[in-house]
């Protein structure tokens, strides 16, 4: 027959199945009953007639099932008839039904979980426009590879460029929104007029930046967030057109974002995802500095162009560039393209690609565990399967039966995975994973809830398979001649094999969970170089219009620190223009050198710049280790002084003390943001503290006093007994006293950014020690299985050699060597993947070497210890047989 | 009652499609319609009648009506497909040969090899 009349017969065949069959029973009938009616005119009684005509018919469901397969067409009567089948044993054997049930409803389900965290945040296109064109451009100069670009260096890429449709850029800061019942600090976004419609198809309400609408003299005009609308406008759409007042000035609010708008930048490029308010950066940025970056640039590709073309074309128009401007000569400036999904992933990928290995191995073991138990039944059901093949089932007949049980365990097994799943997401949300993880909206869409089908019919398949084949390959005859005795017809040796794989998957799965643990407790144990606790911290940012000189912003911070200080509770106070590892501020970094270094040495090494008030060190609970803190005449009017943390004093002048000496750096004594390049007297060193994160060292360390560089917006730093309500109370008090209009923004305890800085690895050693309990779980459940159930077989023959002589003590030891050998096995072979496969997982790891001795020791004695009981435990249970009973049952 | 045999296997299939091209049967019908026209010399196995039945239809040879039978009962009557009358002759003549072949084989005298 051919494919398409097949076909045919396959559709007609579903439509009008209940017809036919009914037709099908009807004819049958028809013939028995005209049968019976030819015998009793013979003379024969009813009754005899017809039970006469059952007979010579003979076997009538067999003749059915044979007129189905002739009929053709799809088998769904034979499908049907075996999941009603399967669901009628499944129902008989509740014990079993239910430990499949919940061994696969957690492996599958685990899955489920951390496949649509996968599928969110790695898999999924960024919730952008033509997202898979966009691209991240990073400047590189010096040490930095992922610096922001200056003004120029846009203006220029984007005119020489044949690769861009658009590039925008951003730079952001805090801005002080009044005119409203409450001064609020917002965080805001410079862009230029086409960085919107790069990232959003157009605002929920009124219009985005006109081209042009970012060169000077254009007019102050505001886009704001959903939120900020709601929030602070109460969602009223007239707002449209109307002025708002931002750092003291006029802008006419012209659109509101879409609500789902997100800013979703990689970690290292200082943009903020709660940027609340954009507008343009009112000048013309080919006229600014060439070497003062600060722009972040994204890229959206021509049709058909790659990132490698473009990679390719900036890297030209960088040479161009160097050979054009002294400054890019000398900061020897080079472009990245990237794809900004990519970039964004960046972080999260690893730990993410290792998580879903991982419970890629949990959901094998529980395969293993299924498969297990189906041996277990598939010795018991071998004489029903024996029987079946004597009535003439075919063979293809029996496997299909016993797949379609298999499938219909994986899918029931599958459909409680998903509140399994569903459970668990919500656990990992709650976790409060860091970072992207919180930005991207996760929850069990189609494509999760397809792959979980998926699964739930793989897993069917792969733990079916083995056991179906083992049952349908017995020897008829032998099973039949057996028949009575409870022999296995799987081969002992599939058992230990699935033992030994059980235990070797579960140590893999917990030696990364040790690694895990192990990184944890050395982050907990790093030292940051401060003291977090009891150290309350906030940020103030300066309106334009009131604070344009740097005198202004002065006289402000030494009042209010004055002020502050005085507040009941407070131990010291003091103030910093980037917060220990908090990310929120555009970073500020330059070179440094010492005074009188050659030519070459110069424009080489960068160190993160501070200014800080007087206190700062002592505030934050960091080392002085040489020289003194700065006072209230270090400022503008006398010498220039800095202080310097341990790296850079090894690094400038090793082997001397860094006192009195000179360094070349950038200040801005003038105001924010003019920056001059000066020479500065080192009057102390303190101990490095780390900035950025807690893992790595990052740069060297400038600290200069606030008045040589003015910012306009800095976090002050409380040390405090106050309680954090309390201690909020009297900031916002002071605050108003200076200044009505200024709003104080991120007012919370320094301890939460150290929590954040840890939150990755915390997520991933939480979920990774939830899978490796539920893998240790799995694999006792296994072993504990597979060890009862020989013994149970073994009834028999230890009732003979109990009788024959043996004692209980060395049947136990001879059950223990058989069970606890593939354990033992298991945990070697374990180990020695684990030790293969570890170095993958360096990248996640801190403070510990993958191939951790301590972790490899420690887990292969939990795993044999816990293995060795599970099989001890049935073992002991030896001692209960009694020889006579077990002989006379058999 | 002659004494029977058991039809050869594949026969089956030439016997209903000879039996049914008398005219339409249904399946009761086509049974007596072998035993009839085999002087109850031929054993059909009553169930196995349909799934040929069903064979010869998907095959295209049979096709069937849903009509009432003598005694007024709603009965589902086969009938020849051109297609099926080809076959039938095709087969006929088939067997009329084999059987002519092996009869003549059979018949063969130590002196005629």
């Amino acid at each position: 027959m051919s494919l398409y009349s097949n076909l045919q017969a396959m559709l007609a065949a579903i439509l009008r199945r209940s017809r036919a069959e009914h037709e099908m029973d009807e004819e049958l009938r028809a013939h028995i009953g005209n049968r019976a009616e030819d015998l009793q005119r013979r003379g024969l009684s009813r009754e005899e007639a017809e039970r006469r005509a059952r007979i010579e018919f003979g076997g009538y469901e067999r003749f059915k099932e044979e007129c189905r397969e002739e009929r053709g067409g799809f088998q769904l009567e034979t499908v049907w008839s075996d999941v009603r089948y399967g669901a009628r044993l499944l129902r008989k054997s509740p014990g079993f039904a239910a430990i499949a049930i919940l061994t696969l409803a957690l492996g599958i389900g685990a899955n489920t979980a951390i496949f649509s965290v996968v599928h969110a945040i790695l898999l999924r296109p960024l919730p952008y426009p033509q997202a898979n064109r966009l691209t991240i451009i990073w400047s590189r100069w010096g040490n930095e590879t992922r610096g922001p670009a200056s003004g120029p260096e846009l203006i220029e890429l984007r005119r020489r460029s044949q690769s861009f449709e658009e590039i925008g850029g951003i730079w952001t800061s805090m801005g002080t929104i009044t005119g409203i019942a409450e001064p609020e600090q917002v965080r805001l976004g410079f862009v230029t007029a086409n960085f919107l419609p790069l990232l959003a198809d157009k605002p929920e309400v009124g219009r985005f930046f006109a081209p042009g609408e970012d060169r000077s003299g254009a007019p102050a005009q505001m886009i704001l967030t959903d939120g900020l609308w709601r929030r602070q406008f109460g969602a009223n759409p007239d707002i449209i057109g109307k002025p708002a007042r931002l750092n003291g000035g006029n802008f006419t609010v012209i659109g509101i974002l879409p609500p789902d708008f997100r800013l979703l930048f990689p970690d290292g490029a200082n943009v903020k995802a709660d940027v609340q308010v954009y507008i343009t950066f009112l000048d013309d940025l080919e006229k600014r500095e060439r070497d003062t970056g600060f722009l972040r640039m994204i890229g959206r590709l021509r049709r058909g162009v790659t990132v490698k073309q473009a990679q390719s074309e900036a890297e030209t128009i960088a040479t161009q560039l160097r050979g054009e401007a002294k400054e890019y000569a000398e900061q020897s400036l080079h472009l990245t393209v990237a794809s900004l999904q990519g970039e964004d992933v960046r972080e999260a990928q690893p730990a993410l690609l290792a998580l879903f290995a991982a419970v890629g191995l949990v959901l094998l073991l529980t395969c293993a565990n299924v498969a297990n138990l189906l041996l277990a039944r598939a010795g018991n059901r071998s004489h029903e399967t024996a029987l079946r093949a004597a009535m003439g089932a075919h063979k293809g007949r029996i496997v299909r039966q016993l797949l379609t049980e298999n499938l219909l365990l994986g899918l029931l097994g599958g459909t409680a995975a998903l509140g399994v799943g569903w459970a668990a997401l919500k656990w990992i949300l709650a976790l409060q994973p860091p970072g992207i993880f919180r930005l991207i909206a996760v929850r069990l869409d189609g494509t999760v809830l397809a792959f979980t089908l998926l699964l739930s019919i793989l897993t069917g398949i792969l733990f079916g398979l083995a056991p179906a084949l083992a049952m349908a390959r017995g020897d008829l005859l032998e099973i039949l001649k057996e028949s009575g005795k409870t022999t296995a017809t799987a081969k002992p040796w599939l058992r230990q094999l699935l033992i030994v794989s059980e235990v070797s998957l579960g140590c893999i799965l917990l030696v990364g969970t040790g690694l895990m643990v192990r990184t944890l407790a050395s982050l907990l144990r790093v030292d940051p170089g401060f003291r977090p606790e009891k150290l309350a911290t906030f940020q103030i940012s300066f309106p334009w219009s009131h604070y344009g000189s740097a005198e202004a912003i002065n006289n402000f911070m030494q009042q209010f620190q004055a002020n502050l200080a005085a507040t009941p509770g407070t131990e010291s106070v003091s103030a910093v223009s980037h917060l220990p590892l908090d990310e929120g501020l555009g970073n500020w970094y330059s070179y440094y050198w010492p005074d009188g270094a050659p030519v070459q040495q110069q424009n080489t090494v960068m160190a993160d710049h501070r200014a800080v008030l007087p206190g700062y060190f002592h505030t934050l609970g960091a080392t002085l280790l040489e020289g003194r803190d700065f006072t209230e005449t270090d400022d503008a009017a006398h010498t220039h002084v800095a202080i310097v943390d341990d790296t850079l004093a090894a690094d400038a002048w090793p082997g001397q003390s860094p006192l009195g000496k000179k360094l070349s750096i950038e200040d801005s004594p003038s105001g924010p943001f003019q920056f001059v390049r000066e020479s500065v007297v080192i009057v102390g060193v303190v101990k490095h503290i780390q900035t950025h994160s807690l893992t790595s060292k990052g740069r060297a360390q400038v600290y200069v006093p606030e008045p040589l560089a003015p910012r306009p917006a800095t976090t002050f730093v409380v040390r405090t007994r106050a309680p954090m309500e309390t201690f909020a109370a009297y900031v916002k008090q002071e605050v108003r006293k200076l200044d009505k209009d200024m709003a104080i923004a991120n007012l919370r305890p320094e301890q939460e950014y150290v929590d954040i800085a840890r939150a990755q690895t915390r997520v991933v050693t939480v979920l990774a020690g939830a899978l490796g309990v539920l893998a240790l779980l799995l694999a006792c459940i296994g072993i504990y299985g597979v060890t009862s159930y020989s013994v149970a077989q073994r009834n028999r023959e230890i009732a003979i050699r109990l009788v024959v002589g043996a004692k209980f003590r060395d049947i136990r030891s001879m059950v223990l060597r058989q069970s606890g050998l593939p354990v033992m096995i298991g945990v070697l072979a374990g180990l020695l993947l684990a030790a293969a496969l570890t170095p993958l997982l360096s990248g996640l790891l801190f403070g510990v070497r993958p191939n951790d001795p301590l972790t490899f020791a420690a887990i292969s004695l939990i795993f044999g210890g816990v293995g060795l009981t599970a099989c001890y435990l049935p073992a002991r249970r030896t001692s209960r047989v009694d020889p006579i009973i077990a002989l006379r049952c058999e | 009652m002659a004494e029977q045999a058991q039809i050869l296997p594949g026969t089956l299939d030439l016997l209903i499609l000879k039996a049914v091209s008398l005219g339409p049967l249904h399946g009761y019908g086509v049974l007596l319609r072998i035993e009839q026209i085999s002087q109850g010399a031929l054993l059909v196995e009553q169930g196995a009648l349909y799934p040929a039945l069903f064979r010869l239809m998907r095959q295209g040879l049979l096709k069937a009506n849903w009509g009432t039978s003598d005694n007024n009962r709603r009965a589902k009557f086969y009938e020849l497909t051109s297609a099926g009358k080809k076959r039938l002759r095709e087969e006929s003549n088939d067997w009329n040969r084999l059987a002519a072949a092996i009869a003549s084989a059979l018949k063969a005298k130590p002196e005629e090899v």
